[in-house]
């Protein structure tokens, strides 16, 4: 055990789920009053964990991450002054205002037991009510905007630790990742996902959780497709051969 | 022996009657105590005597089984009629007997147990890529697989009727070991539906080591060709390792029990490694020794095997998915060498997405199929897995598809000429694969005169693209003097 945090754990491959991603809303017109003047939403970009804490309203957020994360940094479009926001400690997140969509870079940085160099995802800033049509250039009128409510745009993810040290690892395992739900607890709603036909109906309105049953779900979509691609080929493949046992008798008939 | 009763009805003597007893009394009890019992002959009785225990039994009446009934109280109609069976190709339809009430649309009760061998079919592409092999040609191996699903992959069968004509001389192993291989290394390049447990039980089920088949094979032999007087040999030999065995189990025993009690119980003595049975044996002969000295504990022995099992053997699949951990192999090469650390990574980052050339039509494929390749909503691991195999099975589709049209290209290339070489009479004229462009090769104004009649019916049935050839070339033909016959023909044809 003496030398714990150089020796690599081999064979093995450890992960912790987490959700990233933001939340919007309009300003009132009293909120305007007091920040710039094109900014016309209030949104919070967050990284937390994929479990959501009973009783709480935000996406996520159960278990605190500290304990392998140093430091997240999100960094936002050049017009914001001190563009790069570092949060070194939890929650992970960070407030403002503005008026348009753009792309934030998140910058994770894991405690040093860890050996891990720094790994960055990048999230659209997702402000406007989604729209089914995905028409994208056209920002919807205010009515719309407001009948939406808060806007949600989240992405499950998991951070893959690989052959970790055996330190690290002790870390890890002496915080075990709270489970996500099966399905959801009341209140939530299934997150919207372009892959995911069935989550339209949750643009109505909701704070999102992600569960095991959207997993179970998409697994049953991708077996069901998996399916009907193996069925293709095995229809695809009879048809060749005997399409290739054509081309051979024709050959005989051509040399013969 | 004859009693005084018989005496008398004998020799017509009225009967005594007792003198307390009125008429009917006596009658009774003359037919009660004097009554022949049944079941044992009237000798018997007046042997052994009426309060005899023995008699009760003897008097019990057997009481066998009622015979069962089995249903068939009513009459049972059976007629003769025509059956089909499923399981034929033809329709013969065969007679025979069956009750009245049985149900005539049924299927034949054994037609069920016609069950075919799953049948392992290539393409070309499949067999050049997979199935090359140095001592098979492609022709004696379809030969080997069509025998084989003619005769039910019965193998002494198919040996015994496998005969083709330029191959070298095959063991029934050398069949075997052709087949099976085939048929693992398709099912194993092939996508599979369902998990990878399926697959390898199906793997398994087509092992075939040539080698150790034909080792066995000879020992089996030499098994049953052994002489009486080896056979006693080998269960002399037998008889004697078991003796051995046994002296030395309890050897060993005695000797540890020996030296525990000599130099006390942390003697630091190795575990003996015996094998399950005596353990068996060993383990009430533990207890025993506990139970007699007290004095000498025999728990902290017990337990030290027990801490030296290392602690990383707790884990176990709960506790794997509570923490999220994913055990691969470890990799075959040492620690000491330095494996390139893979560092961390988001899941959806690692997906892997089709080939540059063919990836859009696999992604157009997988949205008609209902999966968006760009993001999966719940990246887990078994969730990228599915859709890792999804991915290359439409990648399989997409080549599979392209081996097709190629060799639908090539069928229809062949079929044009052998319509020309019907026309025109003249195979040399017809040179390469490329004609759909050279328009010079059509035989019209070659063999037109001679075979204008065959030309004319096999024309009928050509394809509209080929008449339009003919078209233009008869526009270019218009202007060279020919004869007006194949003109006229042409017109008749427009």
């Amino acid at each position: 055990m003496a030398n714990a945090d150089r020796v690599r754990v081999r064979g093995l491959s450890i992960a912790r789920p987490i959700v990233y991603g933001n939340s919007a809303r309009l300003l009132t017109s009293k909120e305007r009053e007091n920040v710039p003047p094109e900014h016309t939403h209030r949104w919070t970009v967050a990284l937390r964990s994929a479990a959501s804490a009973p009783g709480s309203d935000i996406v996520g957020g159960a278990d605190d991450l500290s304990y392998f994360l140093k430091r997240v940094s999100f960094k936002l479009h050049e017009t914001y002054p001190n563009p790069v926001r570092n949060i070194d400690k939890p929650p992970f997140e960070l407030s403002e205002t503005g008026w348009g969509e753009f792309e934030v870079h998140i910058k994770l940085h894991f405690i040093p037991e860890s050996g891990e160099k720094v790994i960055t995802i990048y999230h659209h800033l997702k402000l406007h009510p989604w729209s089914l049509s995905g028409d994208t250039e056209s920002i919807p009128p205010l009515e719309v905007a407001q009948k939406a409510g808060t806007v949600h745009s989240w992405q499950y993810e998991e951070i893959v630790f690989n052959d970790p040290y055996q330190n690290f690892l002790n870390i890890l395992t002496n915080n075990p990742p709270t489970p996500i739900p099966r399905t959801n607890t009341s209140g939530r709603t299934i997150p919207f996902h372009i892959g995911n036909p069935a989550s339209f109906e949750s643009l109505k309105g909701g704070v999102p959780e992600f569960t095991s049953l959207l997993e179970k779900d998409e697994a049953e979509r991708l077996d069901k497709a998996k399916k009907l691609i193996i069925a293709e080929q095995e229809k695809t493949r009879a048809l060749l051969i005997a399409k290739e046992k054509e081309l051979a008798r024709l050959q005989k008939m051509l040399n013969g | 022996m004859a009693s005084a009763s018989d005496v008398r009805s004998i020799l017509s003597l009225p009967a005594v009657s007792s003198p307390a007893a009125g008429p009917s009394q006596p009658k009774n009890q003359v037919a009660v105590s004097n009554r022949k019992p049944e079941g044992i002959s009237r000798e018997l009785y007046s042997l052994i005597g009426p309060s005899a225990p023995t008699l009760l039994a003897q008097l019990a009446q057997p009481r066998l089984k009622q015979k069962p009934n089995l249903g068939g109280g009513g009459k049972v109609k059976w007629e003769w009629r025509l059956f089909k069976n499923g399981a034929r190709s033809d329709s013969l339809k065969l007679g025979h007997w069956v009750k009245a009430t049985d149900n005539p649309d049924a299927d034949y009760k054994f037609a069920k147990y016609n069950a075919q061998p799953t049948v392992y079919e290539w393409s070309q592409d499949e067999y050049s890529r997979h199935l090359e092999d140095s001592e098979w040609t492609k022709e004696e191996t379809e030969y080997l697989f069509k025998l084989a699903q003619e005769y039910d992959i019965r193998w002494h069968i198919i040996n015994d009727r496998y005969e083709y004509p330029s191959g070298p001389k095959r063991e029934i192993e050398d069949l075997k070991d052709r087949y099976y291989s085939v048929c693992r290394k398709l099912i194993r390049n092939r996508t599979w539906a369902g998990d990878e447990f399926s697959k390898s039980q199906l793997l398994l089920s087509f092992q075939y080591d040539k080698e150790r088949e034909i080792l066995r094979k000879k020992y089996v032999a030499s098994l049953a060709n052994r002489t009486p007087e080896q056979i006693q040999e080998e269960e002399a030999l037998y008889i004697e390792i078991k003796r051995l065995d046994q002296n030395e189990r309890q050897f060993k025993r005695d000797r540890e029990n020996l030296l525990r009690t000599i130099a006390g119980v942390d003697s630091g003595l190795p575990d003996i490694i015996e094998d399950d049975a005596s353990l068996i044996i060993a383990d009430p002969k533990k207890k025993k020794l506990k139970g007699i000295d007290l004095d000498i504990p025999q728990t902290p022995v017990l337990t030290a095997p027990v801490m030296r099992r290392p602690p990383a053997l707790n884990k176990n699949a709960v506790y794997d998915t509570t923490h999220c951990i994913i055990r691969n192999d470890p990799p075959s090469t040492t620690p000491a060498t330095k494996v390139a650390h893979t560092p961390a990574y988001f899941r959806s980052v690692r997906i892997s997405y089709p080939k540059a050339g063919i990836a859009d039509k696999v992604n157009a494929l997988l949205a008609e199929v209902g999966v968006t390749n760009s993001r999966l909503v719940m990246p887990t691991h078994a969730n990228c897995q599915r859709l890792e195999s999804v991915t290359d099975a439409a990648t399989n589709l997409i080549e599979l598809k392209r081996v097709l049209d190629k060799v639908n290209l090539d069928i229809e290339v062949l079929k044009n000429r052998l319509q020309l070489r019907e026309d025109g009479g003249d195979s040399a004229s017809v040179a390469d694969a490329t004609e759909m462009d050279d328009r010079g090769d059509t035989a019209e104004p070659e063999g037109e005169n001679g075979r204008s009649q065959s030309v004319l019916s096999a024309r009928s049935t050509r394809s509209r693209k080929h008449t339009r050839r003919s078209m233009s070339i008869s526009s270019v033909d218009t202007t060279v003097a020919t004869s007006s016959r194949p003109s006229t023909k042409r017109q008749k044809r427009m």
